[in-house]
């Protein structure tokens, strides 16, 4: 299931700003191969996802996390739990 | 002097009856744990050890991420008089088949007994190992396992406490740890310290010209412990003064930065080190609104060290935070390296921070070498260079130099000769105090983490497009920042410059958790073909920095 529309680009957006190089990134950006992004970036972005979106990211849910496209999955399916809850 | 140095056994020993210990920190989750506790632990770990059949002197390898389980495998090894070899584990963005591989390679080396990681580790470990040359003869033990074989009795009542055999605890020649540097898999090196090293290094840190620790003192750290400052710096330097340390995993001060100096205030931590990166970190991350209230007044030693460390970093912290009552005197720039346990060198306590220009570059004063140790500066035949201000390689004697790296005679005579550790570091004096200016070695820094090109290069000689054996990787250092990292490659085939990239890239973020900044795609024979890598690549670069290997993707 693709993540809404509002999920992504807030997601599209945090890691824009996560990201500091001149790759714009997008929903099929892979983080690492794409994005430079090293473990610090990934924490910040998690960071900033809980912020956002007030949910809270577990660590066991990062690992598997390619792209950009798989992070706001994570957090639309977060989301949901969280309403569901 | 030497009559007050301690093994680790004895060092716990004697901080179990102090009545303090750690505050072990993940997130949100706290949990104490005194040296007593922290000892009873350790001592039911060294009889499991036993029981499942280690030997006096075998090395058992620990990859473990939480740190507690990590102390008490390591004390536990200790007490059972095996030597703890911590290896880093997987990072977040690390690919696990990736880990496995590199793991292998330590393993292939170093021969363990066995590996000791979480169970879950354990189990992902377990599910890619058999695939995996290295790991065939080394059985991975889980840690939880051997912590609950000598533990609560089934109707939840603690077994007495026998305490470990002290036939089989070490003395202070035995080794005290090994420790896997980061990142360097293709020729693994692990340096091994002695008891009495450790001690030695330890007691001079907390000695009155180091950080004269006393009965006021906390610390606070979120540094990995299997890295030396976070391990012998952080965790083992307050055990041997039996005073409290409050240790954070290092996701938590990753994640939010501002939980560090949230911590030091609420604990009235008095010392705290990390490398420059994490004062840059606190800097750019740390909202307003996350320090409200936060008094770091008590800090009185904001430690660094390993990596270079910048003047403008140090001036920018001190300015935010001066409203907090931080107090830029309490900066303690150090120099030190696992190769000398941690420490070399210390600046006087409650300084401002000195600095020295040379060739247009500002530096960082580190201070003086500690008592009982001395230092060098040599130039490239070895010969002391007496002159201040004058560049050479920085060498270092006295009870804290490794006793070698572990099982690599070859390795450890080119890094200790005549009783001089050469440290591979650039330094000068200026009125007998150290600035450091860069590397020799070609290891690239970025976020106080050291990488070795071989790695880099190993990772990168796997994909297709790339010439067999013409991959070379180096960084370029960059005046207050992460060095920039560059891969050379000359094609095989016709594969597309972008796609050869990317794929580069994706390979080398995956095995090593580092961006290539740049990655150069050089005609044929480009690179030259050399037996020594270490040559190979310092062709490359000069190439590089003279415009002559093509645009960069």
């Amino acid at each position: 299931m693709p993540p809404s529309t509002a999920v992504a680009d807030t997601v599209v957006e945090i890691v824009r700003h996560v990201s500091r190089r001149p790759v714009e990134p997008t929903l099929a950006s892979d983080l690492v191969a794409d994005l430079a992004f090293d473990s610090l970036q990934v924490m910040e972005t998690i960071a900033e996802l809980e912020d956002r979106f007030d949910i809270t990211i577990p660590p066991d849910q990062v690992p598997g996390v390619r792209t950009v496209a798989d992070v706001a999955a994570r957090v639309d399916a977060l989301i949901a739990a969280r309403r569901s809850s | 002097m030497s009559a007050r140095w301690r093994t680790l056994p004895e060092a716990l020993t004697d901080a179990a009856a102090s009545g303090t210990g750690y505050l072990f920190v993940d997130g949100a989750s706290e949990r104490p744990c005194s040296y007593a506790e922290l000892l009873a632990a350790a001592d039911r770990f060294a009889r499991a050890l036993a029981a499942v059949g280690t030997a006096r002197g075998e090395l058992v390898a620990l990859i473990l991420t939480d740190p507690a389980q990590f102390l008490v495998a390591l004390m536990g090894a200790s007490l059972a008089g095996v030597v703890p070899a911590s290896l880093h584990p997987p990072t977040a963005t690390s690919d696990l088949d990736e880990y496995v591989a590199l793991a292998a390679r330590v393993l292939q080396f170093a021969r363990p007994r066995a590996v000791i990681a979480d169970a879950a580790l354990g189990d992902d470990i377990a599910a890619r190992s058999p695939a995996v040359a290295g790991w065939a003869d080394v059985p991975v033990w889980s840690f939880e396992e051997l912590a609950g074989r000598a533990g609560p009795s089934p109707g939840g009542v603690l077994e007495p406490e026998p305490g470990s055999d002290r036939r089989r605890w070490p003395s202070l020649e035995d080794l005290a740890l090994v420790q896997f540097t980061s990142g360097s898999t293709s020729e693994p090196k692990g340096v091994a310290v002695t008891h009495r090293s450790l001690a030695a290094n330890i007691e001079a840190i907390n000695g009155p010209s180091g950080l004269a620790t006393g009965e006021a003192d906390a610390a606070v750290s979120w540094l990995p412990l299997h890295h030396d400052m976070g391990l012998v710096g952080m965790a083992l330097g307050p055990l041997y003064a039996a005073r409290p340390a409050v240790l954070m995993t290092p996701s938590t001060f990753v994640k939010r930065p501002a939980a560090w100096l949230r911590a030091i205030s609420r604990r009235r931590a008095t010392v705290s080190f990390a490398p420059n990166f994490a004062y840059e970190l606190a800097l750019r991350r740390i909202k307003p609104s996350e320090v409200e209230g936060v008094d770091l007044s008590c800090w009185r030693v904001a430690g660094l060290g390993g990596e270079p460390i910048h003047a403008p970093t140090l001036e920018a912290f001190a300015e935010r935070f001066r409203p907090f009552g931080f107090r830029a005197a309490s900066f303690l720039p150090c120099y030190g390296l696992a190769e000398h346990v941690l420490a070399a060198t210390f600046p006087p306590r409650g300084r401002p921070i000195r600095t020295a220009t040379l060739d247009g570059a500002e530096f960082v004063g580190c201070g003086f070498p500690l008592p009982g140790h001395q230092l060098r500066i040599v130039d490239e035949r070895g010969v002391p260079v007496t002159a201040d201000r004058v560049a050479g390689e920085i060498v270092l004697a006295g009870p804290s130099v490794m006793q070698g790296y572990y099982g690599a005679d070859a390795l450890t005579a080119d890094a200790i000769r005549g009783g001089w550790l050469h440290t591979g570091d650039l330094g000068f004096l200026d009125d007998g105090e150290l600035f450091v200016c860069g590397r020799i070695k070609d290891v690239i820094v970025v976020n106080g983490r050291k990488y070795h090109p071989q790695d880099l290069e190993w990772a990168v000689s796997g994909v297709a497009g790339v010439r067999r054996g013409r991959a070379v990787a180096f960084g370029v250092s960059q005046a207050g920042a992460a060095d920039r990292v560059v891969v050379v490659v000359e094609p095989a085939g016709g594969a597309a410059v972008e796609e050869l990239a990317r794929e580069i890239r994706r390979r080398v973020g995956r095995a090593s958790g580092l961006y290539v900044d740049e990655v150069v795609v050089a005609p044929p024979g480009a690179i030259g073909r050399t037996t020594s890598g270490k040559l190979q690549r310092l062709a490359a670069k000069r190439a590089y920095e003279q415009g002559l290997l093509g645009p960069a993707a």
